[in-house]
């Protein structure tokens, strides 16, 4: 075990964690928001991927008691923010093909956290075929929620998997900043956020390996950090963990003493609300590649 | 390089540009007229020895890629640029020591091809130093991979040598290193490096990408520079595909 790299995870998460509690308040939903949800990526995306890194550093039980109670507290406010499943029930009663509601209610359901009613709408909209088009990592994404609810009868994951832009293993080069995320997020689903290395396909396990050095490095030297975190995240899901102790540092080294991780190398904004909105999504995904690499290096 | 300062060596820079154009001609199937003709035909034969000894051992790509004929007068123009810019003494920090190594391409391919050097100190000279202690350790393959490229002429055919064979061995932090040198758009390295990739290659070397794409990426993307053309000539000739 890399005693430097564990210890770098470590602090990224807690401090990660810490200012997402401290901030969840300036998270919620504006009152009288109905399941429509006028524009979805404001407070609900923010809102499930709080939920998403809730459930990981309950499920992967390495944080500290304070960051624990931290993250408990984070999913009741979430859940009670999308009251109590209700919120969620009501958009996918509202919109059957769409995919949002089963992909945050996974993460709930991860921790324990069920309304029945949901799941009996999501069972129904998996068996009609329902679903709107979306980017193949995103059917990942759904295939690992319905596989983490209990739901369906299973997916082709190899199928789903050849699809993607990982999937075609193209030349290490053909990629750019949005497809960066989508490998990502392949590799996220494909093994449920680190739980099933083992379920990577080997070759495309070996293209990553071979070549996500290359992809921290380039993306590091532009001050990308959210999407550095990310691949940080990648290397920590592989078969055979990667865990370079100099990106960690650097990971660690941009974040603000307050816990807030910068998405990039601009500026950061001053005013709360706007700092926070802006922010936000680096931070959490710190706090779960902090989270993951050091549960990865504690059982390895 | 010479006492004139930068003017002179950004002369000799251009003087090199130039003659990297005229090798690559020899590529393109015209008339190569040799290196002799070529320093006759300057202004300032000075600054044209002076591009001899930056283009290196690239001055016999068409010897030893093309065959082309090496005549005594040749022989003599890089004898007299290792006389007007004397090789480096002890390679004492990375950029002597890069240059020691040029140097011994240089003189090692002449030697193969003429059954002489360019003097007897050059000539028979053992490799300057260690593979290492130029390249330094692969693990850290971005910094490696920028040695690797300063190193390029070594990568021809009937160099061979401790630097070759140690980059031979490290085909991942090459390719690494070339796909990180496209990714920064750093086209220049990348198509130095490239001539490596082809050389493993073409010794059958396993590696993890596409050699002949990644020409082609290059080709398509990195200008008209006549250095940059002339090291994707080398590697494509490596790679057995047609001039572009």
């Amino acid at each position: 075990m890399s005693t430097a790299v564990a210890h770098a995870a470590h602090e990224i998460s807690s401090r990660a964690i810490t200012w997402l509690h401290a901030n969840r308040h300036l998270g919620g939903f504006p009152s009288e928001t109905t399941a429509d949800l006028g524009d979805p990526d404001s407070v609900y995306k923010p809102l499930s991927e709080t939920v998403l890194l809730s459930s990981l550093v309950l499920r992967e039980g390495v944080a500290g008691p304070g960051e624990a109670q931290h993250a408990r507290e984070l999913l009741d406010f979430a859940w009670q923010q999308v009251r109590e499943g209700d919120l969620l029930y009501e958009r996918q009663l509202r919109h059957s093909v769409l995919t949002d509601p089963l992909e945050t209610y996974a993460h709930f359901a991860r921790s324990g956290k069920r309304h029945e009613g949901l799941e009996e709408l999501l069972a129904h909209s998996a068996a009609l075929g329902a679903l709107t088009e979306v980017m193949p990592n995103r059917r990942l994404a759904v295939a690992n929620a319905r596989r983490i609810v209990g739901i369906g009868d299973g997916e082709d994951w190899a199928e789903l998997t050849r699809v993607t832009w990982l999937g075609a293993t193209p030349q290490p080069w053909a990629i750019d900043w949005m497809t960066g995320y989508c490998l990502t997020h392949t590799v996220f689903h494909l093994t449920d956020w680190g739980a099933r290395p083992e379920d990577m396909p080997e070759d495309l396990a070996d293209y990553v390996a071979t070549w996500l050095p290359v992809w921290i490095d380039i993306w590091s030297e532009v001050e990308q950090w959210d999407l550095v975190a990310e691949l940080l995240i990648v290397g920590v899901c592989l078969p055979e963990p990667l865990f370079q102790e100099a990106d960690w540092k650097r990971l660690a080294g941009v974040q603000h003493a307050d816990g807030l991780v910068p998405r990039d190398g601009a500026p950061v904004d001053d005013d709360p609300l706007q700092r926070f909105s802006d922010q936000q999504h680096p931070t959490i995904v710190a706090a779960i590649a902090g989270t993951l690499a050091l549960s990865r290096l504690l059982s390895t | 390089m010479t006492t004139d300062g930068r003017i002179a060596q950004l002369s000799i820079a251009d003087a090199a540009a130039t003659l990297a154009g005229r090798i690559l001609d020899a590529f393109h199937g015209d008339e190569f007229t040799g290196l002799a003709d070529h320093v006759d035909s300057c202004a300032d034969q000075v600054v044209a020895l002076g591009a001899v000894r930056l283009v290196g051992a690239d001055v016999f790509a068409p010897h030893l890629l093309l065959s082309r004929p090496l005549a005594g007068r040749d022989v003599a123009v890089v004898a007299d640029s290792f006389a007007y810019f004397p090789a480096v003494g002890e390679p004492d920090t990375h950029e002597r020591r890069v240059t020691a190594w040029r140097d011994w391409a240089t003189a090692t391919v002449l030697t193969r091809l003429a059954g002489t050097g360019p003097d007897e100190a050059v000539v028979f000279a053992p490799p300057p130093d260690t593979a290492s202690a130029v390249l330094g350790p692969a693990d850290a393959w971005q910094q490696w991979s920028v040695h690797v490229a300063q190193l390029s002429p070594l990568a021809l055919p009937e160099v061979g040598g401790p630097v070759v064979e140690a980059v031979g061995r490290e085909g991942k932090a090459l390719a690494r290193g070339a796909v990180r040198a496209v990714l920064r758009r750093d086209y220049v390295n990348a198509a130095r490096l490239a001539r490596w990739v082809a050389l493993l290659s073409h010794s059958g070397t396993r590696l993890p990408l596409d050699p002949v794409l990644l020409v082609e990426q290059i080709r398509l993307h990195g200008g008209t520079g006549p250095r940059l053309l002339l090291d994707l000539a080398v590697a494509r000739h490596q790679l057995g595909i047609e001039p572009a």
